[in-house]
């Protein structure tokens, strides 16, 4: 008897200390990301592209012999759901990777686990600045545009057209505001003739955006700075069209232009409007052609910016696990630091100083195009990095306060 | 209208008919929750998530047609009928057992309903936005006031509103199913001792107060993107405008909706930075003065 529980207790420790061997055996990544409510839609995209590109790298063998293993939770758009959930998936799931979200302040708190529990974190489409800003550090990395960048980017573009009296409107909250105080500061340094006529800002969620838009008609404004987010891109939109403000006074919203905003409104959709972002399924080079082909074929839809996002994030794990030759973390990370790889839209670099993705930013107008039954960018003109970016020194400033 | 002009600008004018127009979809989902609230006593939390499929119903059936005008006109019937038929099937199946519990068993009920019929959502129509393009007829905008443009679909709007407005007077006054309910209201058991069969007309007064939701939601659609959580806004502001108006009063939803509308758009043009808060500003007002509603209140 004595023997038979002894048998036992040996039998419970080994296969005890045996779990972990086991799950050493895969590569394991959390995804932490919204699952829930309106921001679905860019989520899904990060989640199919991330999935693509890890079928691929699995089905080829995996990184140096392990097979990548992919966890998702839900955060429900709520940072403490999703600094638990991270929680949980270190925790509990031993991850050895976490990956998310598009909340920022979801982001923000996640992050700060990362770098207490030392795991790589790489942030698909979050979009403060202050992730890898302020808040940044060794275990965080942006995969995505930041406001800083997608601000001065428009910026950049915006200072070279004859417009004078700005109105800056947008979602009362710390993207809205981040985006349209980027926007505006870079401007207003680049084109010092400009000025501001007005501010209006509304709650996040805002439905009806037609007694905001007649409003800024009234006071006449060459150009409007609209920096809402989520569903709000779409409702701005159709209340720019019914109301005919996108005839009368051109406007710029970040991503109005992309896939996301303009699919759902089909053709109706207004002609006109300028809008940046770092992705276009349409965009001609041949490695784009590739993968939106492949995207099409694994979930028979057009791929949107996240998509494309998801997708650079998985290959720049895999590429960073292939470069260090073993799989650890920090390791990872050294590796990762000023790696660059061909994406479908041009090379990309995860700069070193603050771990942010450079990447080419479109910026363009919103036109028909007869071989698609929805808007497309055009006159798009390409914004490098070197244009948009903030330097190292002004992070690493922004870090110290 | 020189005359006019002079004493009210276009601005302003243009802006209180913006403000009318937000009014009615207001007045018609609150109208609706405010019905349901002032005979069955059940603060319906769910009716955001009906005034949501509601929209997302439009959405499926304008698109079954090619004509973008034939589709709304459709949808404009069809959707809260579908609305109708899904709150028949959840008042029958649920909320005829709990009518005699307390507010709150009603209210987590309510919630847990608003949950499930969002996530039903997302797996029955998927998470992409979506959009109902505005029908043909009611496309662009009139030059209403001077040169200030007005959508053509808000003009539709403001005479959609009259309209249900007068078909609940003649639902709640002059048929039975009305009176009942108004006598419901005040006293449910003398209601049932007469010899009425409180539970249909309870069913018959969800169903029509839900319908209402799913009006409000098919009129909305065109105007905006169809999408999951755009139940959360608008039944924070529906219950905010049946408190201000009188719980279970309609003609004080009425004048909520009014409130709560003009008070946006004015404020927006007044101050445009902070115009978010005069909507609020205004409820708290009003609930300083006269905490229990304008209106006198069904509870």
């Amino acid at each position: 008897m004595k023997k038979l529980s002894l048998y036992v207790v040996v039998l419970i420790v080994v296969s005890v200390f045996s779990l972990p061997s086991f799950a050493a055996n895969t590569i394991k990544i959390g995804i932490v990301d919204t699952y829930t409510g309106p921001a679905t839609t860019y989520t899904q995209d990060v989640l199919d592209g991330f999935k693509l590109a890890v079928d691929k790298i699995n089905a080829s063998n995996g990184v140096l012999g392990k097979k990548f293993e992919l966890v998702t939770r839900d955060d429900k758009f709520k940072p403490d759901i999703g600094r638990a959930m991270a929680k949980e998936l270190v925790l509990k799931e031993n991850v050895d990777i976490l990956v998310g979200t598009i909340n920022s302040a979801s982001t923000l708190a996640i992050s700060d686990l990362a770098e207490k529990e030392k795991i790589p974190f790489f942030v698909t489409y979050a979009k403060s600045d202050r992730i890898v800003g302020e808040k940044g550090h060794r275990y965080v990395f942006n995969m995505n545009e930041n406001t800083e960048m997608a601000g001065r980017a428009a910026a950049v573009a915006l200072s070279k057209k004859p417009f004078v009296k700005y109105w800056i409107a947008g979602d009362d909250y710390e993207y809205g505001h981040a985006i349209a105080n980027s926007a505006w500061n870079n401007l207003k340094r680049l084109n010092p003739r400009v000025r501001k006529v007005g501010e209006s800002w509304w709650k996040v969620g805002e439905a009806d955006f037609t007694p905001y838009i007649t409003q800024i008609i009234a006071a006449k404004p060459d150009f409007i700075i609209v920096a809402t987010g989520g569903s709000g891109m779409v409702n701005f939109q159709k209340a720019a069209k019914a109301t005919g403000l996108s005839q009368k006074i051109p406007f710029y919203q970040h991503t109005a232009n992309e896939l996301g905003t303009l699919l759902p409104q089909g053709l109706n959709a207004p002609e006109g409007v300028y809008g940046t972002s770092a992705y276009f399924f349409y965009i001609a080079y041949p490695a784009n052609r590739a993968f939106v082909a492949e995207f099409m074929k694994a979930y028979n839809r057009y791929p949107k910016g996240s998509a494309y996002s998801g997708y650079m994030t998985a290959r720049f794990i895999a590429e960073g696990f292939k470069k260090a030759k073993k799989i650890d973390r920090e390791a990872l990370i050294n590796a990762l630091e000023d790696m660059s790889l061909d994406s479908p839209v041009g090379r990309v670099q995860i700069r070193k100083c603050d771990h942010q993705l450079l990447l080419p930013i479109y910026f363009g107008k919103t036109r028909k195009d007869p071989k698609y039954n929805f808007l497309i960018s055009s006159e798009n003109q390409i914004i490098s990095s070197k244009d948009y970016i903030s330097s190292c020194n002004e992070v690493l400033k922004a870090r110290k306060k | 209208m020189d005359i006019l002009y002079a004493v009210i600008p276009p601005a302003i004018l243009s802006q209180i008919f913006v403000g009318l127009s937000r009014s009615v979809i207001l007045f018609i989902v609150s109208s609706g929750l405010s019905l349901i609230l002032g005979t069955l006593r059940i603060p319906n939390v769910a009716h955001g998530s009906l005034y949501m499929i509601g929209a997302f119903a439009a959405y499926t059936v304008s698109g079954f047609f090619a004509d973008s005008s034939t589709g709304f006109w459709a949808a404009l019937i069809l959707a809260p009928l579908f609305v109708a038929l899904v709150s028949f099937i959840s008042e029958r199946a649920l909320f005829r057992h709990l009518y005699e519990r307390e507010h709150l068993m009603l209210l987590l009920l309510t919630f847990a309903l608003s949950l499930i019929f969002s996530d039903l959502v997302k797996l029955t129509w998927g998470a992409e936005y979506k959009s109902v393009p505005v029908p043909a007829m009611f496309q662009g905008y009139v030059p209403l006031f001077g040169e200030m443009p007005f959508p053509t679909y808000n003009l539709f709007l403001l005479c959609v509103g009259p309209v249900v407005a007068l078909l609940l007077w003649l639902l709640i006054n002059r048929t039975k199913i009305g009176k009942i309910a108004r006598a419901a209201a005040v006293d449910r058991e003398m209601v049932g001792a007469v010899g009425i069969n409180v539970s249909w007309v309870f069913a018959g007064v969800f169903v029509i107060g839900c319908f209402l939701a799913g009006l409000g939601g098919a009129l909305v659609a065109p105007t905006i993107s169809v999408t999951l959580g755009m139940d959360h806004s608008l039944i924070i502001e529906a219950f905010l405008i049946v408190i201000i108006g009188g719980l279970g009063n309609i003609w004080g939803a009425l004048l909520g909706a009014l409130i709560f509308g003009l008070t946006q758009s004015m404020g927006i043009l007044i101050w445009p930075k902070f115009g978010i808060i005069f909507p609020y500003l205004a409820v708290v007002i009003v609930l300083i003065f006269r905490p229990r509603g304008l209106l006198k209140s069904a509870w």
